[in-house]
């Protein structure tokens, strides 16, 4: 026989089984729906279900005492100033960032250094009022204030939400591959802090879906 | 002398029963809300000590610590009973449940059981019936509607498996010849009751479930419709009355599955001692109570209704025509 022939043959006889299969598996569908009505087959269906799910890793995280999770870089978080690479603050302020802000959080006060450049005397965020809206950030041009990923914030007194000029200064700036954020809120030494991957937390990593 | 020995055992045993039975709840609670969790990719109770276990112990110290507050309207002398009511007949059964033959303790052989009663079996059934009136009597006397509700709705529940649940069982009568539930046991020695009985034992599980008010058929508590049923206006102690005995029911309905067609403390294959291999048993039927409860949704009014006089009755029924036809 030749080659092709076989080949033929075999296609036929595989056509043939697949079909009269189909008609086969057919008919033990509608004979296995009334096996499994009568024998609870849904009812098995659930309880098989839930019991693979009591053996999957649970979503939950143990904040804040036992981990904590560094968000991605493009969370917004705190706000924070940055310095230019002399050491000096970028802020020009230009006031625009206190324009833009929808809630009105920002004030500036300019005054002029002993180099002649217009800098804040005063630059105080309200973060009580703060939505994080991020425009601050986008309208700035001279690339002065960010925000950042840290996003404990609480505290009993709205006047504590007040951050002045070097309060921003002193802040720890956006970490882009994952850098430890140094939280305010008070830990046990042996929190984890989740940086490893370099993208953020993948919450979808733990929940297994069909 | 003998005498003496012999009360001051049953005294022991007695009391030895009573502190299983109180203190069982608190590893079941744990367990539930820990196997609630896993099934829900949670973790459940994680920090009042290692992986929450002190968590019920917690609960507990909530529970007694907090005010007991009768509603004004109440009946205030039947809403005290009701409790101790709904609570002592679960016990008392226990007192006519063997765990086993017998155990030698320092050359001394000692009877796993409390009393062999010869109508073991009629006595469960009598004493688990009154179990009833803590749950008619607590919803009534609370005065309020949710409680009545709940306390009308159990009320119908209970009866209805009730008979169920007790023509389920008569086929093992037939096949052991004896209400003792000892006698029952030692007649599955060779072959579970549950090879012969399978309606039988589906019967009475189901009914089971119904009568620890367990999902799907916790129709009493249904919190989605009726606040908490029959016990809606109690709290602190008395509702841990509730609480406790609903774990003992649930874990007398366990043990009765186990003895009645799972074999009792007769093993298979792996020689364990016949204690272990009950509690294993009763064990891995209480996860499967869990199990459920996590699993299905609860059943409608009538549906439960449905299912108790129309599938569950009938099915009793034919086991009972059956076993007669096939055992005599």
């Amino acid at each position: 026989m030749h080659a092709a022939q076989k080949l033929w043959v075999r296609t036929c006889k595989k056509t043939l089984r697949s079909r009269s299969e189909a008609a086969m598996s057919h008919a033990l569908d509608k004979a296995g729906r009334w096996i499994g009505w009568a024998f609870f087959a849904d009812l098995a269906n659930g309880l098989a279900l839930t019991f693979g799910y009591m053996f999957s890793k649970p979503v939950t995280m143990q904040y804040p005492d036992k981990e904590k999770w560094l968000p991605y870089s493009r969370y917004r978080g705190h706000h924070f100033l940055k310095r230019d690479a002399e050491g000096e603050i970028k802020c020009v302020a230009c006031e625009l960032c206190a324009r833009i802000c929808p809630c009105d959080c920002i004030e500036v006060v300019p005054y002029e250094d002993e180099k002649g450049n217009r800098r804040p005397a005063k630059f105080e965020i309200d973060t009580a009022r703060c939505l994080f809206c991020g425009l601050c950030e986008d309208a700035c041009p001279a690339d002065a204030i960010a925000l950042g990923q840290q996003y404990e914030f609480s505290s009993f007194s709205s006047r504590d939400l007040v951050i002045g000029r070097d309060d921003l200064l002193a802040k720890p700036g956006k970490a882009m591959t994952g850098g430890v954020v140094a939280a305010r809120l008070k830990t046990e030494r042996d929190v984890l802090v989740e940086a490893s991957e370099p993208r953020g937390y993948n919450w979808w990593r733990n929940i297994r879906r069909k | 002398m003998e005498l003496v020995v012999a009360l001051g055992l049953i005294v022991f045993k007695v009391a030895l029963l009573i502190a299983i039975l109180l203190l069982l709840p608190l590893p079941l609670t744990w367990l539930e809300r820990k196997i609630a969790g896993h099934m829900q990719q949670r973790m459940g109770p994680m920090r009042v000590g290692w992986h929450g276990l002190l968590q019920p112990v917690a609960d507990g110290i909530k529970l007694l610590t907090k005010e007991d507050h009768i509603p004004a309207e109440a009946d205030r002398f039947l809403f005290k009973l009701a409790p101790i009511l709904a609570l002592a007949p679960p016990f008392v059964v226990f007192a006519a449940i063997p765990f086993g033959e017998t155990v030698s303790v320092l050359g001394n052989e000692i009877t796993l059981y409390i009393s062999n009663l010869n109508v073991a079996l009629l006595f469960v059934f009598a004493v688990i019936g009154l179990e009833v009136y803590g749950v008619i009597f607590g919803g009534w006397a609370a005065n309020s509607k949710y409680a009545v509700l709940g306390s009308l709705r159990t009320c119908a529940q209970m009866i209805s498996y009730e008979i169920p649940m007790g023509f389920a069982v008569i086929g093992v009568v037939m096949l052991a010849q004896s209400m003792s539930l000892l006698d029952i046991v030692r007649a599955q020695s060779d072959v579970w009751n549950v090879v012969y009985q399978p309606i039988g034992f589906f019967v009475f599980f189901v009914a089971g479930l119904a009568e620890a008010q367990r999902i799907p058929f916790d129709l009493a508590e249904a919190e989605g419709d009726l606040g908490a049923g029959f016990h809606t206006e109690y709290s602190g102690i008395r509702f841990a009355l509730f609480m406790v005995s609903e774990y003992v029911v649930m874990v007398l309905v366990s043990v009765l599955t186990v003895i009645l067609f799972f074999g009792g403390w007769n093993g298979v294959l792996i020689p364990l001692p016949p204690l272990l291999w009950f509690l294993l048993k009763v064990a891995f039927f209480i996860y499967l109570f869990i199990w459920f409860r996590f699993t299905f949704p609860r059943y409608r009014y009538d549906q439960l209704m449905a299912i108790g006089w129309k599938v569950l009755l009938p099915l009793s029924l034919a086991n009972i025509i059956i076993s007669g036809v096939v055992f005599s």
